[in-house]
């Protein structure tokens, strides 16, 4: 059969032609679920990925989760406490949810439209709650008010009261991490924290769209998030007005509207799994170990402050420039080793593996390098140690180096002290 | 933002699911358990890298090739425990007239290596040349006709020179 024929085969190759048209017949009768098979991609992918800063959810994380899966959906009835498995993964009584009417997509768009000073809408989009468990309600619309088309949408979620999402949504990112102009935290009247941050849409301001961010918590754990930007759309829009439409007063003013709570009611309980997260890898944070396990000769100049123990950065001096170090521990990777090891990687005797990396950092500033050791234990515990060649994550080089070697960081990862008290 | 990334991957991740889903049944010959785990390692990788897949060419063909080396890599894995699949895996409920032809058809599928099963469903379920397939495969586009060729001969022998037939007896 002459297979070396490139063009048009199935003309000279009828049996080619019937089994492509069978592939695509039976192909066409498997049916996966969409949603769980992107979100347990997701949930894999998270899983692989090392943090690059200390958790700081800005507005959008309700859509950006939902969509990616692996949602925490708190039981309505506010207990902060983790349910046993055993009982979350059975359905919830109906009586669970205050109110269960559900909102249709057209509803949240209209209610973010009519909460906004007068202008002109355009590009409307939305998703509504109540079918659904792990769909959230979303509006998102290009606003004007007579100075410049701007986007601007709004999320509502569900967060456990009192919860680290509850804590990250309210707190002001660090500047180390993340560049900003100005943010303010609030406590409302009624107890909800409120925070509003006036910040970039690029970290590393290579386009100078502003990005502003309001975001609520109630006690009870709702939490409304409204995004705006100086330009039609967050990313690839010129920028059309020299800020985004709403002050500061005006984000508060529409976040803290009673309408985005009956809307978050809608939002029903999920019968989903709570997302079993390991415990704390160490009796302290990662930010106590990290700089203990410092070489001598490096000063601490700053450090992440916080309670996180699976994340935490510093900025050493060793007299010739800054350099950022950052940590994250891992407590059991087991599943994902293959992803991140591979066969040509160092394996230590006790069975840790190592991978080393050193090359530019991808997602920073030209000339900034980044340095990493990988390492993970036979029992699937893993600490990353990365270095950078400058003082934050989206600042030019201060050096030519990290502060730290190879070696000494190596040591530092190889540390026993992560895992002491665990 | 990071979550301009987050929402624009999994707006990537759930348009493809689907079509990835597919392919990872027809590369498992029907084992809808083991596709699943396929296309959740591949949603994460591409999740992982998804600066380098947004930027890449053709995101879609990308996920493809991640999805093709995956499940060779398992294969490899497999091989190397000697873990055999005796028993036809799960499949689930086929329609009518479809059903025959879906089952012949992945028992076919089933009896080819692994590679040249990959090779029959890049060529023939998602059209790439044999250039592109050499390349998702890392071989050369000489081994990917004899494979070709080799596939193609079996599942002629199997399935008969009119694979329609079936489709609607």
């Amino acid at each position: 059969m002459p297979v070396e024929q490139q063009s048009d085969p199935f003309e000279e190759h009828p049996f080619e032609e019937r089994l492509s048209t069978a592939l695509h017949q039976v192909g066409g009768t498997f049916h996966g679920d969409r949603a769980a098979l992107s979100a347990a991609g997701a949930a894999h992918g998270r899983r692989l990925r090392t943090r690059r800063r200390a958790a700081f959810v800005s507005g959008a994380a309700g859509v950006a989760l939902a969509g990616v899966g692996g949602v925490l959906v708190v039981p309505w009835d506010g207990s902060s406490a983790a349910r046993p498995s055993s009982v979350a993964a059975a359905p919830h009584p109906a009586t669970s949810s205050p109110s269960t009417a559900a909102v249709g997509e057209k509803e949240v768009i209209r209610t973010l439209e009519q909460l906004l000073p007068k202008g002109t809408f355009s590009n409307e989009d939305g998703r509504g709650a109540g079918q659904d468990p792990d769909t959230r309600p979303y509006a998102s619309v290009v606003y004007d008010d007579g100075k410049g088309p701007a986007a601007l949408s709004v999320s509502v979620d569900r967060v456990e009261p009192g919860g680290r999402q509850a804590r990250e949504l309210t707190q002001c990112p660090d500047r180390t991490l993340v560049p900003y102009d100005a943010c303010v935290i609030d406590r409302l009247p009624d107890g909800s924290a409120f925070m509003v941050l006036q910040g970039y849409e690029y970290p590393d301001r290579r386009v100078d769209t502003k990005l502003w961010t309001a975001n609520l918590v109630t006690p009870g754990g709702r939490s409304v998030s409204v995004r705006e930007w100086n330009a039609a759309a967050e990313k690839g829009a010129p920028v059309s007005r020299a800020e985004p439409p709403l002050s500061p007063a005006q984000l508060k003013h529409l976040t803290t509207a009673q309408e985005w709570r009956r809307i978050a009611d809608a939002i029903p309980d999920s019968p989903r799994k709570r997302a079993e997260q390991p415990s704390a890898p160490t009796g302290g944070t990662a930010a106590d170990t990290l700089s203990g396990l410092l070489p001598k000769g490096v000063e601490v100049v700053k450090k992440s402050g916080g309670d996180d123990a699976e994340y935490a950065y510093v900025v050493v001096d060793d007299g010739r420039g800054r350099s950022l170090v950052q940590v994250n521990v891992q407590p059991d990777m087991r599943d994902v080793a293959d992803d991140l090891f591979h066969p040509g990687d160092e394996t230590l005797a006790d069975g840790t593996r190592i991978a080393v990396q050193q090359g530019p950092d991808e997602k920073g500033v030209d000339g900034v390098l980044m340095w990493t050791v990988d390492t993970m234990r036979a029992d699937g515990k893993r600490v990353v140690v990365t270095a950078f060649n400058s003082a934050t994550q989206h600042s030019a080089a201060t050096r030519s180096t990290p502060a730290l070697t190879m070696q000494q960081m190596r040591e530092m990862a190889l540390s026993p002290k992560w895992w002491q008290g665990a | 933002m990071r979550q301009g990334r987050a929402e624009a991957c999994a707006e990537f991740a759930v348009a493809r699911a689907g079509h990835l889903y597919r392919a990872a049944c027809l590369l498992t010959a029907g084992d809808t358990h083991l596709a699943e785990d396929l296309v959740q390692e591949t949603l994460g990788r591409v999740y992982v890298h998804w600066g380098r897949v947004s930027r890449a060419e053709n995101p879609a063909a990308y996920a493809q090739t991640v999805l093709t080396r995956t499940f060779l890599a398992h294969q490899r894995r497999r091989s190397s425990t000697e873990r055999t699949m005796e028993v036809l895996p799960d499949r689930a409920d086929a329609a009518g007239g479809d059903a025959v032809l879906r089952l012949t058809l992945l028992d076919a599928l089933g009896q080819l290596p692994a590679k040249d099963r990959a090779v029959v469903v890049l060529r023939y379920w998602e059209d790439r040349s044999i250039a592109e397939t050499a390349d998702v495969l890392n071989a050369s586009q000489a081994a990917v006709r004899t494979r070709c060729v080799r596939a193609l001969g079996r599942l002629r022998d199997l399935l008969g020179e009119d694979i329609g037939a079936y489709a609607h007896p």
